[in-house]
């Protein structure tokens, strides 16, 4: 392993160069205790992907210039991709995306001072993969399913269409009224069923933030890797009973991104 | 100020402080947006999921991930020069921790 000297300055063009192969971008840490090459498929161009050991902890990177990396697709799809590699065949606590180190010995130092928190989070990730699933439904859909269900709407709905001209304002605003409390009671009890339904074969789950006005869940579950099979087969049929009204966005396996949650003391380095 | 103009302008200077402190406010939400990404982190995840869904084809995500791009890396200037620190860049493990040790 080559140790760069830590000359160099941000700006001047000569220094970039010097720095080019100096900063490590850090994609996950691993249970390993040699030193591992996982090919020329790193940020930035393809970049070799290898390991920085400590003990028998070793942390996936590849060099990098100092940059800040932009949230593009590429660069998000090139994180992933490292880290759907490596997990085919190891346990991954993974990095947030665009983590960057000044150093190989930063790296090594980030090991050493957090080994602890590392090894117990491997130690209860063994074997753990993450599965995302987002719900949306179609507005429309279901409110026509609702229109249909539901006595009282369906009566009011067609007094109003028969009177069209004389209907009051009031008749329309309790029809709305009365449409967004049933659309929010269905939502709620297809996000239950979901749940429930997949909860049973996971180990955890936790709900993110919805995302836009027509995802009503997106939510994140922690699945053992024997029971994959089985988790797929439950989304699977969870999201045929209800094919008629909700989209299903079901991706994984993940690294477990949203159920390790170690705080790293990390300073900015510049 | 002479107590003359003090006198002359004192029925200005509630109003007058009063729009102080508003343009000061102004100035203050103003700085606020300018190095807040939520918003634009919210617009980018909008636009991948118009792309998972099928709202937008691939030409049309690149030219406003462009876009998005274009106001992260304003705000991470501003931030810059605003001494407010962007995360992304070159870190390291604190050193300065007594609980360090392993």
């Amino acid at each position: 392993m080559t140790e760069q000297p830590l000359s160099f300055g941000a700006d001047s063009a000569d220094a970039a160069d010097a720095a080019d192969a100096a900063g490590k971008y850090v994609y996950c840490i691993i249970r390993h205790d040699r030193v591992r090459d996982f090919g020329n498929v790193g940020i930035g161009g393809g970049r070799r992907v290898y390991t920085v050991q400590h003990e028998d902890l070793a942390a996936v990177v590849s060099d990098t210039p100092i940059v800040i990396y932009d949230p593009t697709r590429e660069n998000v799809l090139a994180h992933e991709f490292v880290n759907e590699t490596v997990m085919r065949e190891f346990t991954v606590i993974p990095m947030s995306f665009g983590t960057v180190f000044r150093s190989e010995d930063d790296v090594s130092e980030l090991l050493r001072s957090t080994y602890r928190a590392f090894t117990d989070v491997l130690d209860k990730m063994q074997d753990k993969i993450e599965f995302g699933l987002k719900v949306l439904w179609d507005r429309d859909k279901v409110v026509a399913k609702i229109e249909q269900e539901n006595d009282e709407i369906r009566r009011l709905k067609d007094e109003i269409t028969r009177n069209a001209a004389s209907s009051t304002y009031f008749a329309r605003m309790q029809l709305g009224r009365l449409v967004e409390g049933a659309m929010e009671e269905a939502g709620n009890r297809y996000v239950t069923d979901i749940h429930d339904a997949l909860k049973a074969v996971a180990v955890a789950s936790r709900s993110n933030k919805v995302i836009g006005d027509r995802m009503i869940t997106n939510s994140a579950f922690l699945v053992d890797r024997s029971r994959e099979k089985e988790f797929d087969d439950a989304v699977r049929e969870i999201s045929r009973k209800y094919e008629d009204v909700l989209t299903f966005k079901y991706t994984g396996p993940w690294p477990p991104y949203n159920f390790v949650n170690i705080k790293l003391k990390l300073e900015r380095a510049n | 100020m002479g107590l003359l103009s003090s006198i002359l302008l004192a029925p200005f200077t509630g109003p007058w402080s009063g729009t102080m402190w508003t343009l000061d406010k102004v100035q203050r939400s103003v700085e606020e947006q300018l190095i807040d990404d939520t918003p634009i982190k919210e617009d980018l995840m909008n636009l991948q999921l118009a792309l998972e869904v099928g709202d937008i084809d691939d030409d049309e995500y690149v030219r406003r991930e462009a876009e998005i791009m274009q106001r992260l890396r304003e705000v991470r200037d501003w931030r810059e020069r605003l001494g407010k620190g962007n995360a992304g860049g070159p870190v390291r493990v604190a050193r300065d921790r007594e609980d360090e040790s392993e």
